[in-house]
């Protein structure tokens, strides 16, 4: 690819629609650097990464937002984003186009997402896959499958 | 549901056994109300029936953190019906001690038995266990969290002795925060129609969301503070053991220690007999003069634990 090119594309990001990737959109006021943590977008990344904080929002008052080229978002960090900032709108994008438009939704069960808290729980000591049931979403209560041990949104702790 | 039903049926007796065969025990929560009766009503025709039902069967029993009483019971239940045991008492004689996963002993295990029992200081580690085998794995106690056969055979004993859970009055003794047998009896107690009374220290009650819950359940409950004072209506009295790590000043822990210990004195106010249970082993929360005393049951909780684990390893490996 010419550099020339590449040039080009660096510059645009920041200001115009994606061509390839994700947005996030909606993230509630001052989650932004955190979503960003939890995707690993915050150190090293390979795509290029745009975010606004603090942004004007018809609906939020104030909203973050982040643009991430040429990757598209998974399943799993779907569900971290919807622990912090539950109103976030997603969109992938391909050549343009809006071909999926999404709202995080908590599943019935997070796995490797939350940390158990109980330096007493095997996930803390063997090489596993946290996984936590969701018990209520209306005010955030989970219980991890292993030590059995509930914990409220306060004490929810990301991987 | 009430607790004392009539014997099922030949047909629903065998539906309801083979919904136990390869299956795991880890924790209470997985028993259905009427798994759990059933497993009662088994265990009392297991009491007295001692067929070599489970001959040519093998079960590992997996002691990463010792329990000598537990241990002893898995094998003479197993014993009893004819399998046989192999295993180790704790971690220090396993490959644990070098550094081996869980997963990866499960694993090596699982070739030699046909069943798998296992006691570790992790919560969760039965969990882990039984994600790691296609064996049935049975929770001998994983840490503060589990350890269902102790649950049933609490069960068993109170039903034994009372007929039915209905309308049973249990007061708790001790330390309500941190036991999880007590957490687990509760939880069990708390789905018939039982009425709950609660004596510990302030700093040992029962966790809020423990009682947040059985609030909402409609269950009725009520806490006291002062030991000098037994409840007066009740039917059981179940006693925990204070450990002293639990208070930082050891003045304190002394004279919490002595309010708590249950003797025939102490008993003196109840018109008629009242069943006292503990887990076992007791220091000094009951006194040696209640051992003649005829509602003294720990030590047949100590038999029935036998009772229920003969049942249980009969449903896991499918010899119902
Ligand atoms: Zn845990």
């Amino acid at each position: 690819m010419a550099t020339d090119k590449l040039q080009r594309e660096e510059k645009t990001i920041k200001v115009s629609a994606l061509t390839d990737g994700t947005v996030i959109d909606h993230l509630a006021d001052g989650t932004g650097l955190r979503v960003l943590r939890v995707l690993g977008l915050d150190k090293g990344t390979t795509y290029p990464v745009a975010i606004g904080l603090a942004l004007d929002s018809r609906k939020l008052g104030k909203k973050d937002l982040i643009k991430i080229e040429r990757r598209e978002i998974t399943q799993e960090e779907v569900n971290k984003i919807a622990l912090i900032s539950p109103e976030a709108t997603l969109s992938i994008i391909r050549e343009t186009h809006v071909v999926r438009k999404f709202r995080p939704e908590i599943p019935d069960l997070l796995e490797s997402v939350v940390r158990c808290l109980n330096p007493s729980c095997v996930s803390n000591h063997e090489r596993i896959k946290s996984r936590f049931r969701v018990l209520r979403r209306d005010s955030l209560r989970l219980r991890c499958e292993y030590c059995e041990r509930a914990i409220a949104a306060d004490d929810v702790e990301l991987l | 549901m009430n607790s004392r039903q009539s014997p099922a049926s030949p047909a629903t007796r065998a539906e309801m056994a083979a919904r136990f065969v390869g299956r795991d025990v880890t924790s209470m929560r997985d028993f259905t109300t009427d798994e759990l009766l059933f497993v009662l009503d088994l265990s009392e025709e297991f009491e007295r029936a001692d067929e070599p039902r489970l001959k040519g069967k093998i079960l590992a029993n997996l002691f990463f953190e010792a329990s000598t009483r537990t241990r002893l019971s898995f094998h003479a239940a197993m014993a009893r019906l004819g399998g046989q045991v192999i295993g180790f008492a704790d971690a220090n004689v396993s490959s644990v001690s070098k550094g081996e996963s869980l997963s990866d002993t499960i694993r090596m295990v699982e070739n030699y038995c046909d069943a798998i029992v296992i006691r570790h200081k992790f919560e969760g580690a039965a969990r882990l266990a039984a994600e790691s085998t296609h064996l049935p794995v049975i929770n001998a106690g994983d840490g503060a969290n589990q350890h269902p056969t102790q649950t049933l055979l609490d069960l068993y004993t109170i039903r034994r002795i009372h007929g039915a859970f209905e309308g049973l009055r249990v007061a708790f003794l001790g330390d309500l925060r941190y036991s999880r047998t007590v957490h687990s009896l509760i939880e069990s107690l708390a789905r018939f129609n039982t009425e709950l009374v609660c004596v510990s220290p302030p700093q040992l009650r029962l966790p809020a969301d423990i009682l947040d819950d059985l609030f909402e359940r409609g269950v009725r409950v009520r806490e006291e503070f002062n030991p000098t004072i037994l409840p007066q209506d009740v039917d059981i009295l179940y006693t925990t053991r204070i450990q002293k790590e639990r208070f930082p000043d050891p003045v304190e822990y002394e004279k919490v220690k002595n309010a708590y210990q249950l003797d025939r004195k102490a008993l003196s106010i109840y018109p008629t007999r009242v069943t006292v249970m503990h887990p076992l082993p007791r220091v000094n929360e009951i006194s040696p003069d209640l051992d003649d005393y005829e509602g003294a049951a720990y030590f047949q909780q100590a038999k029935n634990g036998v009772t229920v684990r003969k049942t249980l390893l009969s449903l896991v490996l499918g010899a119902v």
